[in-house]
């Protein structure tokens, strides 16, 4: 649209028309108040905060519903203006209660900002406050009533923003009530949205209610370790008897991929790290029970025992599983250490997407992966399986978002009436297990059409309005393996612009399969069959494919597999495998619960969670952020430690696993105090540049220079990447992959309320009824 | 005339040191006076070691806002708070200070948190005998520095003294 010309405070501002007043002023950094305005919601008008005065108006004019318009002349402070507002907070805090000691919201709240801006803090009012009593309407939310606004944000972002419509307004006028749909309860996604968005102490937390108050916290910006979206997260950190507890999570500063978006488990679920039965010592088998160790015993019986079998019967004799929910410097680390240390190729992990033949039908394509941000941004999505409102809450955010801001067309095509149908142009109903007929159907096979049902003519409809969609994005689920992914990228190669985006469901399973947690493939895809640059820089690493998960337990049956080492992983109860196939083993668990794979262990490490450590991970899409430690629990360990110590353990030189002590010695300066900040700033430039002190083998940071140097697709800006925000990686340059079997690929089941072994140890995801309501009594375990 | 002079000086010298023989003492007796100060006297306004109050009911008045540990500048106040219930009321309001620790190695006695208080829970006492040979003596815990229940709800001065050598918190009185 043409630009438009106007004048706010004297200064020409030229906008879009369409614009909004409120975002122009914004635009030049003028601030106008508001309580009901909120960015990417429906207009509401309800506050009267944002008056400003426009030129021939003859009132003032509230800037949230006001469209700029050429030669608009307009003043957002004057006395008159500071009046109008001023009465406005004094209406608001007619009936507010002045009990801010005690509000959760208390230090961010914004009418406690505006009473101090306008100074409207004396009440004329003599009548007393209409008090009503706090109300519970799930595990999660309470509400206190007096303390409401009626700006209506919550009721918008529920119904707007979610498409849950959880919550309403009761009455009308002067006496209406914010209120559940749902009689006196909530009945919801639990997603807490309406609480983040609460620009007072209205809505209130359930899980960090009356624990601390905001400004005692460290914010630590970090990444969301349960499903694959990658959400960013803000966790609030204090000081506790066991080492830094999380006491919540929000993103308010609306950083990274998800805007302010969190479901209930990026929101809630970070409490499996304070859950009771967390290991906090390491465990040594002896005499059939596991007892209490300390670090020197343990590591120096894996050490020993490791490097016996690798003398004796070679490193195929030794199995590891990795992890889903590790960074890529620990997956980096585990695959190296395995190759390299116990020079085996038996490494695997529970695969929830076939990632190999992804990124072999997209080698040599440059552009073809979507971002979390071009789900937002594309004007078409396509998505084949896979119920994102359940499994990828943030990208069923971004697809909703798109759809009601962007008018973008979406098409689904699934074998259930998925939620996100209500927000699709064509939706396709479709057999179960017939995702891989449509996707060779859309490559031009229509023989295919006979397992997908319906009229030939509405899916040769679907296909051409399909191909004639620019810049397409194309997500599928982990129905499409193998042949399917690879005919969906010939139909992608025919739309202009198509983009792809693979559904896994845990945090770092796309990281996990591009750090080549493969028996048969190298970090990148590559295959460990032909000789390239790990064989040369790592020198002397197995070339024979070495055993994938159930053949490890298959060998260990037959007695051939000696020693098992399992990084974060349960893969006794994720594969039903007889736990006693590893009675003959050594076995060694890193985790942080005593999980049925952990109980079977001859040694169980204490292992540091995702929250509680540094590195990078990449989601499904494959964005590559950075997380950052928060939380600390006193006795344990982080993985990429532990795997250092074992291999220092089993008398390797550590030097050779890890790149540690390069770097240019540089004078920090002072680390505290006065000058502190200058020496951080210093820092952050070192460390942007590569040239930051790697003095320490357990530095995740000089694993991720090789990651860099050596796996196609991750040399990204590593200044973008410290700053806190997403870099996409690619396939452009991958390796060609092995065909792996489809049936390895075993979908984590895990619904909104679920996430595995974190979710089993989460007291928030099992408070809440809708956990009960929706899944099967029996927990899912899972890595 | 010299001679006289100097009498006149050594006279008006003594009559000062007889005069004041006759006047009340200045000096404090203090460590050997009465009452819990030992003969220390005070002006209102000094600031000594920090007294949580309660209110009429026997209840705390602290709310565990984080007031006080925000503007202390020497960060010597740390809080853990926690809800009241039903049957575990503690504090007036809805939250109150489960952990309440001032850290005498570190306190300035500036009064910033006395100033900070919106509940008027923490004030200044007139304590002063802080010295320990132990710095984690230092540390003061809620018990030993909340008020003693008012005297109408049964407590006095000596029953508190119990209560703070028992070292276990002293039990929320019920109603008025």
């Amino acid at each position: 649209m043409a630009d438009v010309n106007i004048t706010v405070d004297g200064k020409a501002v030229k906008t879009p028309a369409g614009t909004l007043l409120i975002e122009a002023c914004k635009s030049v950094g003028i601030e106008v108040p508001s309580f009901c305005y909120y960015p990417n919601l429906s207009l509401q008008g309800a506050c009267r905060m944002c008056l400003v005065k426009v030129e021939k108006m003859p009132k003032l004019q509230t800037a949230c519903t006001t469209v700029v318009a050429e030669g608009m002349i307009v003043t957002t402070d004057s006395d008159e203006i500071r009046q109008a507002r001023k009465g406005m907070v004094e209406l608001l805090l007619g009936n507010h209660p002045l009990d801010c000691p005690v509000c959760d919201a208390g230090g961010e709240c914004e009418l406690q900002d505006m009473t101090f801006s306008y100074g409207a803090a004396e009440s004329k009012y003599i009548e007393p406050k209409n008090h009503r009593e706090e109300q519970q309407w799930s595990p999660v939310v309470f509400f206190d009533r007096p303390r409401c606004i009626l700006c209506y944000r919550c009721v918008r972002v529920c119904n707007e923003g979610m498409d849950v419509a959880a919550l309403g307004v009761q009455n009308r006028g002067v006496s209406s009530i914010i209120a559940p749909n749902n009689e006196d309860h909530l009945e919801c996604e639990e997603c807490g949205m309406c609480i983040d968005i609460c620009p007072v102490g209205a809505l209130t937390s359930g899980s960090y209610r009356y624990k601390t108050r905001p400004w005692e916290m460290n914010h630590v910006g970090t990444v969301c370790t349960h499903c694959g979206d990658g959400c960013k997260t803000t966790l609030g950190v204090r000081r506790a008897d066991t080492g830094m507890e999380i006491v919540r999570g929000d993103n308010r500063d609306k950083s990274g991929i998800n805007n302010d978006f969190l479901c209930i488990k990026g929101r809630y679920a970070f409490d499996f790290a304070n859950h009771q039965d967390r290991l906090t010592q390491p465990l040594i088998r002896k005499n059939g029970q596991l007892t209490p160790a300390t670090w020197e015993e343990a590591f120096e019986l894996i050490g020993k025992k490791f490097s016996a079998i690798r003398e004796k019967d070679g490193g195929q004799a030794i199995g590891v599983i990795g992890s889903n929910h590790t960074t890529n410097e620990e997956n980096y680390l585990l695959q190296k250490f395995a190759r390299v240390v116990l020079g085996s190729n038996n490494i695997d992990h529970h695969r929830t997407a076939d990632f190999p033949a992804f990124a072999a039908a997209l080698r040599g394509r440059a552009n073809a992966t979507a971002s979390m941000r071009d789900v937002y941004n594309a004007p078409a999505v396509l998505l084949i399986g896979n119920d994102p409102t359940e499994k990828h809450p943030l990208l069923a955010w971004q697809i909703r978002s798109n759809v009601r801001l962007h008018r973008s067309r979406l098409y689904v095509v699934n074998s259930q009436p998925i939620k996100l149908r209500r927000q699709a142009a064509g939706f396709q109903l479709i057999p179960a297990g017939a995702e891989g007929a449509f996707a060779a159907f859309l490559a031009g096979e229509d023989a295919a059409l006979a397992s997908l049902g319906g009229s030939k003519d509405g899916w040769t409809a679907l296909r051409d309005k399909l191909k004639t969609e620019e810049n397409l994005v194309i997500v599928f689920g982990s129905e499409l393996r193998e042949g399917d992914i690879t005919a969906l990228v010939k139909f992608g190669s025919a739309v202009p612009g198509a983009k792809f985006l693979a559904l896994a469901d845990y945090a770092n399973s796309r990281g996990a399969a591009d750090m080549g947690l493969y028996p048969d493939l190298l970090p990148g895809y590559l295959p460990v069959a032909e000789a390239g640059k790990f064989h040369q820089e790592w020198g002397g690493i197995p070339s024979a494919p070495g055993l994938s998960l159930p053949e490890m337990a298959e060998s260990a049956k037959a007695g051939k597999l000696k020693a098992l080492y399992v990084v974060g992983a349960n893969p006794i109860a994720r594969f039903g495998i007889d736990p006693f196939v590893f009675s003959k083993s050594f076995v060694v668990v890193q985790d942080m619960f005593l999980t049925e794979t952990a109980v079977i262990a001859d040694v169980v490490l204490p292992a540091a969670n995702a929250y509680e450590k540094s590195g990078s991970v990449t989601n499904t899409s494959g964005d590559l952020q950075l997380v950052k430690k928060a939380g600390e629990v006193t006795g344990t360990k982080g993985d990429f430690e532990m795997i250092v110590r074992i291999a220092d353990a089993m008398g390797f030189d550590v030097r050779q696993l890890v790149p540690f002590g390069r770097g240019t010695r540089a004078d920090m300066g002072q680390t505290r105090g006065a000058q502190s900040g200058e020496a951080d700033r210093h820092a952050v430039w070192l460390e942007a540049n590569g040239l930051e002190l790697k003095m320490s083998p357990f530095d995740p940071m000089a694993i991720l220079d090789e990651i860099q140097r050596l796996v196609p697709g991750y040399n990204i800006s590593r200044l973008a990447l410290l700053s806190g925000n997403d870099q996409q990686t690619n396939f452009a340059a991958s390796g060609p992959a092995v065909a792996q079997k489809p049936e390895l690929i075993v979908p984590a089941a895990d619904g909104l309320f679920r996430s595995g072994t974190l979710g089993r140890y989460s007291h928030t995801l099992h408070s809440v009824m809708e956990n009960k309501d929706r899944q099967p009594s029996e927990e899912v375990a899972a890595d | 005339m010299a001679i006289l002079k100097d009498i006149a000086a050594i006279a008006k010298g003594m009559s000062i040191t007889f005069g004041e023989m006759f006047k009340p003492t200045q000096v404090e007796n203090y460590p050997d006076g009465p009452g819990p100060f030992k003969g220390a006297k005070f002006q209102e306004r000094f600031r000594g070691a920090h007294v949580l109050q309660r209110d009429e009911n026997g209840l705390e008045k602290c709310v565990a806002c984080f007031l006080c540990a925000a503007a202390c500048p020497s960060n010597c106040i740390y809080i853990e708070a926690a809800e009241n219930t039903e049957e575990h009321r503690v504090s007036g309001a809805e939250r109150y200070a489960k952990v309440y620790d001032i850290d005498y190695n570190r306190c300035i006695f500036c009064g910033y948190c006395v100033e900070a208080c919106p509940t008027d829970a923490i004030t200044h006492g007139h304590g002063f005998e802080l010295a320990s040979f132990n710095a984690s003596n230092l540390v003061y815990r809620k018990e030993q520095m909340l008020a003693p229940q008012p005297a109408h709800l049964g407590a006095n001065s000596i029953f508190n003294q119990a209560e703070v050598e028992g070292g276990t918190p002293s039990l929320p009185a019920q109603g008025a």
